[in-house]
């Protein structure tokens, strides 16, 4: 295979312009994926716990937590006692 | 830069390519003929592969679609258009339509992707995943979810940040943002209608607190959270992830009332939220499981004793309709209802309800008609030009029509109703 690939996103670059909604939503996913994976490297957290130390609704740090399972970055750790809660873990095998 | 659209022929043109549209293709198919299926979206099987589980075998719902979109996929009599729109049909004499196609862009060759999924590692950008209803994100590039056919990468082009990192990884070097869209006049002697159907937006219920209450779903997003390819590890509240141990059941959300826009019965929702109600049971063995109705409408083949079966496992039904919903601080509802068998207004706390919503037509197809008029009847839906004796005629000769486009029906029904249009369509092209 060859080395050198064309890369046609150039193309599409001097035609089309990303929107500020996108640029920002990719600013705000960034900052929010770090700080959710700097509390979990702190232990495991249930979402409310993960809510408080980020100060993110629940709501939304459950949405950003199942993506960044589905995507491989955490996964769910063992349920409490009363089977309501679950806590959640950074996934060692981190690949992205 | 494409300068002149490309004209295929075919025998026969399938609109939709849901459960319906593709019996009807297959049908088609294997008697000789060709066709080509046009669907909207980026994948065939329509809702039917989106579902968990199909009532009343409990028979997974994607390995009954799967092989069955798979079979379609491979016919060599059938041609398949997804992620295109069909813009008008003209019929310009017997047995001869004209339509005109565009295929949109999946930025992707389809025939090199290998479906490795590295382009999604790479995309540095999450949305919502609107094949798992909004409850988790994908990237902008990605396979619209695992079972999808065909199975294929897309790039979502408006929320794509053209940082170029899938290109890099693509192994065969498939992603090409330099595509556009092309288009296509089709020749076809004969077309069928499968457009289906559109679930009711709850929205429209201010009382039901749908998009308001946080843990207020729909039944579709319940499929989704029973699926095998569901969104979370297992079932949880998407508002804390809490796992739910009193669910209610919102029967008719969106049927069965004028004042909702939508008179009719879904002929489904009875017996989906049964069906979820087991599939609940199964999950969560320790849940309470209420479902509020007005009439239980189990009709079919083994749909009473399925109903029997629910009572026997211990979901509680309840006759009454739901007034109101409202939020609690904690994030419980109160359903405020009246209790027919007291008739007595009562009100009761779950901690997460499930919208059993109706089923609305899908008007498109009576746009895209452009030389003859396809008739709709008064609720919308595709009108049947002779209901009892063919019901797959349409007010146009040589068009027919398959599945939930004529009205609600559950998945037996509308595997029937594309084998009577595939047949009338046979019997047109032979005549």
């Amino acid at each position: 295979m060859s080395t050198e690939k064309t890369m046609t996103v150039k193309i599409l670059r001097e035609t089309r312009k990303v929107s500020d909604e996108v640029k920002e939503n990719l600013k705000q996913f960034n900052k929010d994926k770090k700080s959710i994976l700097e509390a979990l490297g702190q232990g495991e957290k249930t979402i409310a716990q993960l809510s408080e130390a980020t100060g993110m609704s629940r709501e939304k740090t459950m949405f950003l937590l199942m993506s960044l399972i589905k995507f491989g970055f955490a996964s769910a750790g063992t349920v409490d006692d009363m089977d309501e809660y679950f806590t959640y873990k950074l996934k060692t095998n981190e690949q992205n | 830069m494409q300068k002149e659209p490309i004209n295929l022929s075919f025998d026969a043109l399938v609109i939709g390519g849901g459960i319906a549209g593709g019996e009807a293709a297959l049908n088609l198919a294997n008697n000789g003929y060709k066709v080509i299926l046009i669907e909207k979206r980026l994948s065939l099987g329509g809702k039917m592969i989106m579902l968990s589980k199909v009532f009343p075998t409990l028979d997974c719902s994607a390995c009954i679609t799967t092989p069955k979109v798979s079979e379609i996929s491979r016919h060599p009599n059938i041609t398949i258009f997804t992620e295109s729109d069909l813009t008008s049909i003209e019929k310009t004499g017997e047995k001869n339509f004209i339509a005109k196609v565009t295929r949109r862009p999946r930025y992707v060759i389809a025939e090199d992707c290998t479906a490795c999924q590295l382009c999604e590692q790479a995309c540095p950008v999450i949305v919502k995943d609107q094949f798992q209803y909004n409850l988790v994100g994908r990237k902008a590039v990605y396979i619209p979810f695992s079972i999808a056919s065909p199975k294929v990468a897309a790039i979502d082009i408006e929320n794509c940040s053209l940082c170029g990192a899938c290109e890099k990884v693509c192994p065969p070097g498939c992603i090409d943002f330099t595509q556009e869209p092309r288009e296509y006049i089709i020749h076809a002697q004969t077309a069928i209608v499968a457009t289906g159907f559109r679930l009711y937006d709850p929205t429209n219920v201010p009382r039901y607190s749908y998009g308001e209450a946080r843990n207020v779903i729909t039944s579709m997003q319940m499929e989704r959270l029973l699926a095998p390819t569901r969104p979370f590890h297992t079932i949880l509240r998407s508002s804390d992830g809490k796992v739910p141990d009193k669910i209610a059941y919102v029967l008719c959300a969106g049927s069965r009332d004028d004042s909702m826009g939508n008179p009719i019965c879904s002929q489904i929702c009875c017996m989906y939220s049964i069906k979820q109600a087991q599939l609940l049971m199964g999950a969560l063995p320790m849940a309470d499981i209420t479902l509020y109705y007005i009439d239980i409408r189990a009709f079919g083949k083994g749909y009473d004793e399925f109903y029997e079966q629910a009572v026997g496992m211990g979901v509680r039904f309840v006759k009454g309709k739901v007034g109101r919903i409202t939020e609690k601080e904690n994030g419980n509802l109160t359903l405020r209802y009246e209790d027919i068998a007291t008739g007595k207004l009562k009100e009761s706390e779950h901690d997460l309800v499930v919208l059993s919503v109706g089923v609305k037509p899908n008007s498109e197809p009576a746009d895209i008609f452009t030389s003859h008029k396809l008739e709709l009847d008064s609720l919308k839906f595709v009108k049947q030009s002779d209901p009892l004796l063919s019901p797959a005629k349409t007010t146009i000769e040589g068009v027919f029509v398959a599945g939930t486009a004529t009205g609600p029906k559950d998945i037996p029904d509308s595997i029937l109703s594309a084998g009577a249009a595939s047949s009338e369509a046979i019997s047109y092209l032979n005549q």
